[in-house]
């Protein structure tokens, strides 16, 4: 049996996953493992790819300043201008709390330079307060999981095929058995939920971290909704609105309660229908806020709770795996350690589990 | 008969003898102002198949055919929506006025002054709301009191039913069709078993006996969960037809759902004079309807060749039965050969298109023996019988969180796993033979009351005298100047993509590069058929063809209480929120007032130290809430300090005022 060694393995099927890997190769020079599904194409989408989203911390709004360029400009080198295009996303909300974060998020906005309104009521139905932000970036998942793919492969990036057995060690250690090759990893990255859910150690699961049921609805097309990309900070639903006029509903909750949000929600109650729905378990953090780093202190890194612009912060979390951070950097990651203390956490985001 | 081009002449020589007809009583209703012929036992779909009314509409330029599974929904002319019904399952009466609410093709404005004519319904098929059911999102009316649902009337079901109410249960069986027995007409007889008609006619006399069975004829379930199953029925009474949505509970629920045919996938699979074997079958056998006067068959599943017989005994020419499989075996293809029919085995349909005059199609057959092929002359035919197989019918089975998984050897998913209230029966849960599916009635039912089971014996002929059925045929990909091929022949419109034609050869960096196909982005539910030949076509890999059909079935919410929102949280809000936790070290809650009195400050407003400052990261603090008319500030500073408050670039001089005590600590 030939032994080979790799940094990194990094688990998950997102773009977040998909873009880490192959920064880590490309950018840092690191040996790279990846693990996930190509499934985009067929399967329903379990998240949106933002490049904003209801952030209310300023060193967030700072540090997706830096990384959505950087993660464009990737994307438009490697191939995939064509997985991502630029939206007027309109947040929203009706409850007097969301309305008061809505507020704060459209003041950070604007202070990092992002264009944002009111939106009118006719935007967002009446009742609702709304929030345009201009020129967001959103990725097209199945089209840009081909191109992360071919380029994962150009990088030799070595990819996990479903006869090869991964092992995981609780000290973030592991190796994977290919046919007659032994491939040691130093260490594995849990990069989306799914892959945290299926490989943390429930013994030493974080107190940050919860699960919750989601779910996934796909409507046929129906009439234009305010923005192509609307998110509603009550309830936690995501709506994007495909060309096409489809609709794909994401949000918290079993499939049939978020059927019934939505009827709501489009004001069409029991007249939409559906072409595709999905329930699965997702993962919150107690507060808010993105949870990062090696549970324990020295086991596997976890990425979790990041929201809807997770993937524009992989070349920084790259960095920051590497130890090769800005300090800024360090100092955002730093505070969002997935073992941090979360009472009065002085990192707390709106629509945190507690 | 007059005005029904398509209805046999019963008794003139031929078999098929209109079994769901009374002859003797003739009628008339109208569809969208054109009158329609049609016998008591008629459907609205069969009467207008009947009076030569082939085709829905137009898709993307291209004709599409009217069939059971791709019919728009009709209601009575001055009503809406609420009494809309399904044609396929709405009996004709006799002066009933109906309209099809869908949008029409754009015509000539003067043509429309006068009643519709020719072939088509002329349905708007580009829109996706062509054939909207109504009653998906209605909501319902508690249905008759159950401990066990049967879904499903065929003879697995019609066992169920009977085991059911023996071992003492109420029961309720429902079936779409007017009519008892399922589809086991066409598969014929194993040596030494009753003759479907006999089983059938026993099984509903059974049936009728039973005091504890409630039977729902015209009931169409469309969702299905743990102890609930939501319907739509389509009564009759007093001469007035009738649609309601009902909900149905019962503690177990049998799916006796049968089996769903699969469309061969070519270049105008779905054009008006393609039908499938089954339906032609029951066309035939119920209706007596058979358009035009030659046909070509098409098949990789034996049953089509009696199919063929059945025609041949109407004196209808069959021009040819071709047939996927290289070397097919069976009693059916003997039968055939007896009866002179033209035979070509190892040969697919490839494309089929519209003839230049008339009704009929042209077909281009194609020899396919292991990875040779080779083009056949084309043929003419009025009527192409089309057959790809038999998929287990598993919609509800997914609905209901059913798993299943794909078996590459029979090409088709199957189901796999249990589910605690919920079991199935016959040839949906993959039994093929009469006497399994009946023996499987009674099975499910012991399972689900966790009764033993008797083992269930599938009694197949061998391979050897049967060949088994081949996967279902994929013939030519469509191009630009080809009509679609459609990957079933439901409500759904999911296509093939078009093969792309250039001159440059594909190693050229500017040569047109194959276009990916997401089905993730295809805004329509994906039928069971959609997914078989999405695995077959390569877009779904076969591992992931089962949870892919479990998340694109066309589910409907019933347990619909919404979820509570997760922010609405009842009385004051948190001051300051845990938002802002830390955001600001040693702040403070303040009361801050503008210098310029009447200036008023929005929630989110940042605070700076000076005017000259805009950095959000060195703000000293933020506009909390307005409480009172007062702005609310969590703030590093001291009572009476002058700073600057920054909104929409301007910047505003405020004074922090007065604190707002312990209570509020940040």
């Amino acid at each position: 049996m030939t032994e080979s060694h790799a940094d990194f393995a990094v688990l998950g099927s997102t773009p977040l996953a998909r873009l880490l890997a192959g920064i880590l190769a490309a950018v840092h020079g690191k040996r790279v493992v990846f693990v996930g599904e190509s499934q985009a194409s067929y399967r329903l989408p379990r998240g949106i790819d933002l490049s904003v989203s209801a952030v209310t911390r300023p060193e967030t709004w700072a540090l997706l300043g830096r990384g959505v360029p950087e993660t464009t400009k990737l994307l438009t080198r490697v191939g995939g201008r064509r997985a991502w295009s630029r939206v007027d996303p309109v947040m929203f909300s009706e409850a007097p709390a969301g309305r008061v974060a809505l507020a704060h998020v459209r003041h950070m906005a604007q202070a990092f330079g992002h264009a944002a309104e009111r939106a009118r009521n006719q935007n967002t139905g009446r009742d609702r307060e709304g929030l345009i932000l201009r020129d967001a970036v959103l990725l097209h998942r199945p089209m840009l999981e081909t191109v992360l793919d071919k380029w994962l492969g150009r990088l030799a990036v070595r990819r996990v095929g479903d006869g090869d057995i991964l092992t995981l060690h609780a000290d973030g250690s592991g190796h994977v058995l290919a046919g007659d090759e032994r491939i040691v990893i130093r260490q594995t990255v849990l990069a989306d939920d799914a892959a945290v859910l299926a490989h943390l150690d429930k013994s030493s699961w974080p107190g940050l971290l919860h699960q919750r049921i989601r779910s996934t609805i796909s409507i046929e097309p129906t009439a234009p909704i305010a923005a192509p990309v609307m998110l509603g900070l009550d309830n936690g639903i995501a709506l994007v609105q495909q060309a096409g006029k489809g609709l794909s509903a994401m949000g918290p909750g079993a499939m049939d309660p978020l059927a019934s949000a939505l009827g709501q929600l489009l004001g069409t109650e029991g007249a939409f229908r559906q072409a595709g729905q999905s329930s699965y378990q997702a993962l919150v953090t107690a507060d808010g806020a993105p949870a990062v780093g090696r549970v324990g202190g020295n086991g596997p890194d976890v990425l979790a709770g990041l929201g809807p612009s997770a993937a524009f912060l992989a070349p920084a979390i790259a960095r920051w795996l590497c130890g090769v951070a800005e300090p800024a950097e360090s100092a955002w990651f730093g505070a969002r350690l997935v073992d941090r203390q979360f009472d009065a956490s002085p990192v707390a985001e709106f629509g945190g589990a507690q | 008969m007059k005005g029904q081009s398509s209805r046999f002449d019963a008794g003139a020589g031929g078999q098929p003898r209109g079994s769901a007809l009374d002859r003797t009583r003739p009628l008339k209703f109208s569809l969208d102002g054109r009158v329609v012929s049609g016998f008591v036992g008629d459907t609205v779909l069969t009467a207008l198949l009947a009076s030569g009314i082939d085709t829905v509409g137009l898709r993307e330029g291209s004709p599409l055919a009217l069939s059971s599974r791709h019919a728009p929904t009709i209601r009575p002319v001055a009503s809406d929506d609420r009494q809309a019904l399904a044609m396929e399952r709405t009996p004709a009466t006799n002066g009933a006025e109906y309209v099809t609410p869908a949008r029409k093709t754009a015509g000539n404005p003067l043509l429309r002054l006068f009643p519709p004519a020719g072939r088509s319904l002329n349905i708007d098929l580009d829109r996706l709301d062509a054939l909207a059911r109504p009653w998906l999102g209605a909501p319902a009316e508690p249905g008759p009191a159950a401990d066990m649902l049967v879904v499903g009337g065929g003879v697995a079901g019609l066992s169920s039913a009977l085991a059911a109410a023996t071992r003492g249960l109420r029961v309720v069986l429902v079936d779409a069709s007017a009519h008892l027995g399922g589809r086991t007409r066409l598969f014929g007889t194993q040596e030494g078993e009753e003759s479907p008609g006999e089983v059938i006619a026993r099984l509903t006399d059974e049936v009728a006996e039973q005091d504890a069975i409630t039977v729902l004829l015209g009931a169409e379930v469309f969702a299905v969960r743990s102890g609930i199953a939501r319907l739509h029925h389509v009564t009759t009474v007093e001469g007035v037809v009738s649609g309601r949505v009902v909900d149905i509970r019962a503690r177990h629920i049998v799916l006796a759902t049968g089996a769903l045919e699969r469309l061969p996938v070519f270049p105008g699979n779905r054009l008006p004079g393609v039908v499938g074997a089954l339906e032609a079958f029951e066309l035939a056998q119920l209706f007596d309807i058979w358009p035009g006067g030659s046909t070509l068959v098409a098949t990789s599943s034996s049953p089509a060749y009696r199919l063929a017989m059945l025609a041949r005994d109407a004196n209808i020419a069959v021009s040819r039965v071709v047939d996927s499989r290289a070397v097919p075996q069976s009693r059916f293809i003997e039968f055939a050969k007896a009866y002179g029919i033209t035979l070509a085995p190892g040969t697919i349909v490839a494309a089929a298109s519209p003839a230049a005059r008339g009704r009929g199609l042209v077909v281009l057959p194609q020899m396919s023996i292991n990875g040779f092929t080779r083009a056949e002359p084309e043929i003419g035919t009025d009527r192409l019988i089309a057959c790809g197989g038999w998929q287990p019918d598993l919609t509800l089975w997914h609905m209901a969180n059913g798993e299943s998984i794909w078996n590459s050897t029979l090409g088709l998913l199957e189901p796999h796993g249990s589910l605690p209230d919920i079991a199935l029966a016959g040839s949906a849960a993959g039994w093929l033979s009469r006497s399994a599916c009946l023996s499987s009635g009674g099975e499910a039912v012991d399972m689900l009351l966790g009764r033993q089971q008797r083992p269930v014996e599938e009694r197949l002929i061998d391979p050897v005298y049967e060949t088994p059925d081949a996967v279902t045929p994929v013939g030519n990909p469509p191009e630009d100047n080809t009509p679609p091929a459609y990957l079933d022949g439901g409500r759904r419109y999911v296509t093939r993509p078009a093969e792309q034609v250039s001159s440059w050869p594909g190693w050229l960096p500017f040569a047109p590069r194959p276009q990916g196909w997401s089905l993730a982005d295809t805004p329509q539910a994906l039928d069971i058929g959609d997914i078989a030949a999405g695995v077959q076509l390569g877009a779904i890999p076969p591992a992931s063809a089962g949870i892919v059909a479990q998340e694109r079935v066309a589910n409907v919410p019933i347990n619909a209480a919404p979820g509570a929102t997760r922010n609405d949280v009842a009385g004051p809000l948190p001051l300051p929120p845990a938002w802002l936790a830390g955001r600001y070290p040693g702040a403070s809650l303040r009361i801050v007032v503008p210098e310029d009195e009447a200036r008023t400050l929005d929630p989110g407003t940042l605070i700076f130290s000076d005017a000259d400052q805009s950095d959000a990261l060195l703000a000293i603090g933020v506009i909390v809430r307005i409480v009172d008319d007062r702005a609310v500030a969590l703030v590093r500073g001291t009572e009476g300090q002058v700073a600057s408050a920054r909104e929409g670039g301007r910047s505003i001089d405020i004074r922090l005022a007065s604190s707002l005590g312990p209570e509020h600590g940040a």
